[in-house]
């Protein structure tokens, strides 16, 4: 008996179906309906940029505040630059699709992702995104951590990260909201799905 | 830790890189080091104009003249992941011989106690800029610069040391 149960769940579905259930995800303290503001106080982002843009802007950042307030933002975070999914499906899927989100009146499209900024830099040139998408750094986690969106990647090598996911934010307020069950995946973070919740 | 100093004996840790099957493996540096004449040099960062424009480029042209006398490896280490350091490699197709290894976790670079708090200009904990000589895991040479500056860590200066 046991053993035809289990023969059952090697099968594709059940086991999707199991391993789903099994999956272990923490909950983001955002969701639609809340202040991204609120959520982060005194978070700053770092735009990406050259070395000697840092220099001439003194390493400036870019408070969250200032990145939200009064706008209608698109934004999305990746576990890492350079690295597969991240580069090869899903900053495309918006970088193709940013004359949609201007015809919504979208403000800014940002990716942002726990690197520094002269990474996040050389990868959106490289990906040639850097004059389409806005790219940011999250240098030291804190802005995903606020968003409880932080996650543990060192099995892959790459260390505190966070999640993949997007937002869709209007003046700082959540209208919708999507994070992958796994980081790996790509299923409902594109630029396809958030242009139907717009 | 205490920075690194001449007469140590190379601490082991694990660093990471792309293999040439493109997998992600981890090294152990005692497995590259030991029983050989290697140097490691460590820069703040991927991406960044005097690691990139100077450091970098210092030891792939001298490469050839290291090995000459007897270098075996030639080791680059960041605090970066190995994602990152294989796109930055890529930068410089004309590389043959220097090996970019990443301590993304910054733990070896503790080990060394090279360590650097870079947060200011959104790079976090990093390491210092420097050139290790090591043979058969003692270090003979060990010249760390002071933050910012570029003036014993290039090839040039580790050749005069070898």
């Amino acid at each position: 008996m046991a053993t035809n149960i289990l023969r059952r769940a090697a099968s594709s579905v059940m086991r999707e179906t199991l391993l789903t259930g099994m999956l272990r995800r923490s909950y983001a303290s955002v969701a639609v309906g809340s202040d991204i503001v609120s959520a982060a106080p005194g978070v700053s982002l770092q735009k990406a940029r050259s070395w000697d843009e840092g220099v001439s802007s003194k390493f400036s950042t870019t408070s969250v505040k200032d990145i939200f307030k009064g706008k209608k933002v698109v934004i999305f975070g990746l576990p890492g630059a350079y690295t597969g999914v991240c580069s090869q499906q899903h900053v495309p899927s918006y970088t193709k699709n940013i004359e949609k989100f201007k015809a919504k009146g979208i403000d800014s499209v940002i990716c942002v992702a726990v690197n520094d900024p002269f990474v996040m830099n050389a990868w959106a040139e490289k990906l040639q995104a850097k004059d389409v998408i806005e790219f940011y750094g999250d240098f030291d986690g804190s802005f995903h951590k606020s968003l409880e969106l932080g996650k543990d990647l060192s099995a892959a090598l790459l260390g505190p990260r966070s999640e993949r996911w997007s937002a869709y934010v209007v003046d700082g307020k959540v209208k919708a909201f999507n994070v992958e069950g796994a980081p790996s995946d790509f299923k409902v973070s594109g630029a396809e799905v958030i242009l139907e919740q717009i | 830790m205490p920075p690194i100093a001449v007469g140590d004996v190379l601490p082991d840790g694990t660093l990471s890189c792309f293999d040439a099957e493109d997998k992600l493996q981890q090294v152990s540096v005692h497995s590259l080091a030991a029983g050989k004449k290697v140097i490691i040099f460590g820069v703040p960062g991927a991406f960044t104009p005097t690691c990139s424009l100077k450091h970098v480029p210092g030891y792939i042209e001298k490469a050839g003249e290291l090995k000459s006398k007897g270098v075996d490896e030639i080791i680059c280490i960041s605090v970066n992941d190995p994602f990152v350091m294989k796109a930055w490699a890529q930068t410089y197709p004309e590389n043959k011989d220097v090996k970019f290894l990443a301590d993304g976790s910054a733990k070896y670079t503790h080990a060394l106690g090279l360590e650097l708090d870079l947060s200011e200009k959104g790079l976090g904990t990093r390491s210092r800029r420097f050139a290790l000589l090591v043979e058969d895991l003692k270090v003979k040479a060990a010249n760390v610069e002071a933050a910012g500056e570029f003036n014993v860590s290039s090839a040039d200066d580790i050749l005069k040391a070898l």
